[in-house]
């Protein structure tokens, strides 16, 4: 009954740690600059992706098939069906929507109105991932996932602008580690699977998935002449790579091997952002990384 | 609070075994595709174990189901209705589609679908992954037709268009050492008439 008693104040203390609000500054920094990034990256091509008819593929036949599998996901079509009963023709309500989400962003950046910026960020951001699914990849579903977090974690931190100008307070400030958890627990099956399923590959082992990678179109931005010149170091490199990241649940936990993991990962994933030309999805990795595990991210005295 | 720690550990019990469930999910469905370094024979044993949790997640279900609206609604607002298993087991080929603007003077003009940077580029190309990939036929085909539409658009004056999908092979090393380089090929060639014209 003993033994119960304290696994279970063991994993109540686990789940519910004394965290600082730090981990959410740089969460919202991050994700509110990730959001106004993608925004600017899309400014010249918005409507032409996601727009219906006149698009460069009809965002209706994606939210066809969202409805097959989930009638109540939110996107972009009801938006435009909204506008419509005001007037409102679907170029003008893309647009309006683009900049909805680039206020957003913005706003989440310097923490004003820090809930609902995050609610609007995560809605808009999953709307326009839902409708152009066909054009979507692996950054819209991690900032969908980050923005899912922010939003539900204990808002405004202490950085923000609600907090030192509008002298808004954290309802659950005692949640803080919780939120915390759920994003390191989260990166931790993320990385697990990601590895184990690359493992699984012989070309993981042999070099012959990380030549493929860096040499496929339209990611590939290094030399391959250059790569035949390192090309002993491509098979290390395929098996550092899933090794590192179903090492990741295992180390990163470790206050002797977190650093250093930690290091590996943000490198991992700023060597794909440069590489291979995903500058984003790199970007919105080591934010999240960061913030979950980063020691700064647990120190009051940051910033 | 306390209950208010319940009800999170509860919540996040639900949200760990959803985001196991979906990775795991298509995991498997990596390992029964192939090809991995596993045994063959593992590969029914992995397409079962896939339908098992396709089954739990709901969805083998009619799309009408309750069960099924609301665990994929909750996934998908969460972002977890998909795996991790970027670029693995295997690196996927990659795909280029090319379209002939026939007008009617005789000449023919070339376009691939354009869009104004790389971001947007690499958008683009998960489209173009995304037909090649596709088992669906008719998808591929609506798929590619939008794709003509929004070029035709920009080329009102063409009276015809061909669509032509073709898949790049990509050199191995040692293929390219030797001198070979990506050489295209045809998949699938769409003729689209006056009728289709947007």
């Amino acid at each position: 009954m003993n033994q119960l008693s304290t696994l279970k104040e063991r994993l109540v203390a686990f789940f519910f740690q004394t965290a600082t609000d730090t981990w959410l500054t740089l969460l919202r920094l991050g994700l509110g600059l990730a959001v106004i990034l993608y925004a600017l990256s899309l400014r010249n091509d918005w409507n032409y992706l996601l727009a219906g008819a006149t698009g460069l593929i009809n965002r209706n036949l994606a939210e066809a098939i969202l409805s097959l599998d989930t009638r109540l996901t939110p996107r972009l079509g009801w938006f435009v069906a909204l506008g419509e009963r005001f007037g409102l023709t679907e170029q003008m309500v893309l647009s309006i929507t683009w900049f909805c989400l680039l206020g957003a962003g913005c706003m989440l950046f310097v923490g004003f109105a820090c809930r609902f910026s995050a609610i609007v960020a995560w809605s808009l951001q999953l709307c326009a991932a839902k409708s152009g699914a066909f054009l979507a990849y692996g950054v819209d579903h991690f900032m969908t996932i980050g923005l899912f977090y922010l939003m539900l974690s204990p808002l405004p931190d202490r950085w923000s602008v609600d907090w030192k100008l509008r002298k808004r307070r954290p309802k659950t400030p005692e949640l803080l580690g919780f939120w915390q958890r759920v994003l390191q627990l989260h990166l931790c099956l993320i990385y697990f699977f990601s590895g184990l399923t690359k493992c699984l590959g012989s070309g993981w082992w042999n070099g012959s998935s990380a030549w493929r990678a860096l040499i496929r179109p339209p990611f590939n931005i290094v030399d391959p002449e250059l790569l035949v010149k390192w090309k002993y170091l491509l098979p290390v490199a395929g098996i550092c790579i899933w090794a590192l990241e179903i090492g990741y649940p295992f180390f990163i936990w470790s206050s002797r091997t977190r650093i250093f993991w930690l290091i590996c990962i943000c490198a991992l994933h700023a060597g794909i952002g440069l590489a291979m030309g995903m500058y984003l999805f790199a970007f919105v990795m080591i934010i999240l990384n960061i913030a979950a595990f980063a020691p700064l991210a647990n120190c009051s005295k940051m910033l | 609070m306390l209950r208010r720690k319940r009800l999170c550990l509860a919540w996040l019990v639900l949200q760990l075994l959803l985001i196991v469930s979906f990775a795991a999910r298509d995991t498997l469905r990596s390992i029964a595709e192939g090809p991995t370094i596993l045994p063959p024979s593992l590969k029914s044993s992995s397409e079962k174990a896939e339908s098992v949790l396709s089954t739990a997640l709901g969805q083998r279900l009619r799309t009408s189901n309750p069960y099924r609206e609301a665990v994929s609604t909750y996934a998908n607002l969460a972002g977890i209705e998909v795996g991790y298993g970027y670029f693995g087991p295997n690196v996927p080929g990659t795909y280029k589609l090319t379209f002939e603007l026939h007008y009617p003077d005789g000449h023919v003009e070339y376009e691939i679908p354009q869009v104004s940077n790389a971001a947007a580029g690499l958008r683009v190309s998960r489209l173009l992954d995304e037909i090649g990939q596709t088992t669906y036929e008719q998808l591929r085909q609506i798929l590619v037709r939008m794709l003509a539409q929004s070029v035709w658009r920009q080329h009102p004056e063409a009276k015809t268009v061909r669509a032509v999908f073709e898949a790049i092979r990509l050199p191995a090393l040692n293929e390219f050492q030797s001198g070979k380089r990506e050489s295209d090929q045809v998949l699938y060639t769409y003729d689209f008439t006056v009728a289709e014209r947007p």
